[in-house]
């Protein structure tokens, strides 16, 4: 494709098709085409919905295996799981699930050396982060360190950026759903978890309060 | 205290990586399968098979589409097994399954219905692209299509719910 000027047919396909992830030369197109860029934004708010459409609620399923007597083979095999997540340390079914607040919390702290960058990275670097994650993050505080991280089984932008106030870690959970605002205090660190579209958006002090006016600067700048 | 066996730890990893995939592994068997019990059924089976195959997960980032691909063969070894009838999509059960509305927030159960009346073909590619994260070239390469392919089924695919969001349709693509 490189070396050839898309036309607005083969833009909408690809719009159409993965509005979030588009190949450089279906972005030039789009901006400069008005026609393009109003079904890419339509196409994000649709994606945004269908995302939260399949983001089905669980309530209604079932904790653990069929209990039903038609497949005692899969409550043997439901046990054996059981068993074997028992033997693993996890007692899988039997806890709470980790609370995300505190599995940030934790992932936080294992990078702690981050809360000591003070250089401002260059845009090409967030960027990059970024772009594995496959986020869109236009930050009004320099960012000082970026990182694409494992959580929770995805790639996540793990960032900090420089306020006013200090430091602050900035991690983006576009797979999260944070239906309310909240605050936490885990592991010696405040942070706030905040809705984000259809994800959600953690932000953390290395000491004291996150300043609110702040965290709603840096959740304007997100977008999936 | 002694520190706990390294085996130990990589399974409580393991597990814990699990716990955490378990929700969206449902979700995805639920818009595969359209059917909770088979869902249930498949995510069960999907998570013995990943238990006995964890050593073959070198990156724990690779989680989600490592498990999204177990439980896609586990769902069709279902079928091919216990040989399930196909469902006509008007005569599907899941259109009044309470899961669709149990949030209760507007315009979703809409979707969520017409996501399930999706023909296989497009609605596949749609959840493996939108819940597992998949990008077209790994779709494409789950589903052994072409990557064109996979772009085509997908503009269908959300060429068909733009309608119920209140947009016009997009002129298909050839």
């Amino acid at each position: 494709m490189s070396g050839v000027i898309p036309d607005c047919r083969h833009a909408r396909l690809h719009i159409g098709a993965d509005p979030q992830h588009l190949p450089a030369d279906v972005r030039a197109h789009v901006s400069g085409c008005e026609g393009c860029r109003h079904f890419l934004d339509e196409s994000l708010g649709l994606d945004a919905r269908v995302r939260r459409a399949m983001e089905l609620p669980l309530g209604q399923f079932r904790a653990t295996g069929s209990a039903t007597a038609r497949a005692p083979r899969r409550l043997a095999l439901a046990a054996s799981v059981v068993l074997a997540l028992m033997i693993g340390g996890g007692f899988w079914f039997l806890q709470a699930t980790p609370a995300l607040a505190g599995e940030i919390a934790e992932h936080v702290m294992h990078e702690a050396g981050s809360w000591d960058r003070q250089e401002p990275l260059s845009a090409a670097a967030v960027g990059e982060v970024l772009r594995q994650a496959g986020v869109q993050f236009d930050s009004s505080f320099p960012v000082v360190y970026a990182s694409a991280c494992p959580f929770r089984g995805r790639r996540i932008p793990h960032l900090v950026v420089q306020t006013p106030e200090g430091p602050l870690t900035v991690m983006l959970l576009a797979h999260e759903t944070v239906a309310a605002p909240r605050e936490f205090s885990e592991q010696g660190l405040s942070g706030m978890l905040l809705p984000a579209g259809s994800g959600g958006v953690a932000v953390l002090a290395r000491a004291g309060e996150v300043p609110g006016d702040l965290a709603g600067r840096i959740v304007s700048g997100v977008r999936w | 205290m002694n520190p706990a066996p390294r085996g130990t730890t990589v399974a409580s990893a393991f597990t814990r990586l699990l716990e955490m995939l378990r929700p969206d592994l449902l979700r995805f068997a639920y818009w595969l399968a359209r059917d909770r019990s088979i869902a249930e059924d498949v995510v069960q089976e999907t998570l013995v098979r990943a238990w006995k195959s964890r050593a073959e997960l070198k990156d724990p980032a690779a989680a989600r589409p490592w498990l999204f691909t177990i439980l896609r063969r586990e769902h069709a070894r279902l079928y091919e097994r216990k040989r399930l009838p196909t469902v006509d999509v008007d005569e599907l059960e899941a259109l009044g399954d309470p899961a669709l509305a149990s949030d209760g927030e507007a315009g979703l159960l809409d979707l969520r219905r017409a996501i399930l009346q999706l023909p296989d073909e497009y609605r596949e590619p749609l959840v493996l692209q939108v819940l597992g994260g998949h990008s077209t070239a790994e779709i494409a390469a789950e589903l052994e299509l072409t990557q064109a392919a996979v772009l085509t089924r997908l503009f269908r695919a959300r060429n068909r719910l733009r309608e119920v969001y209140g947009l016009e349709a997009a002129e298909d693509v050839e």
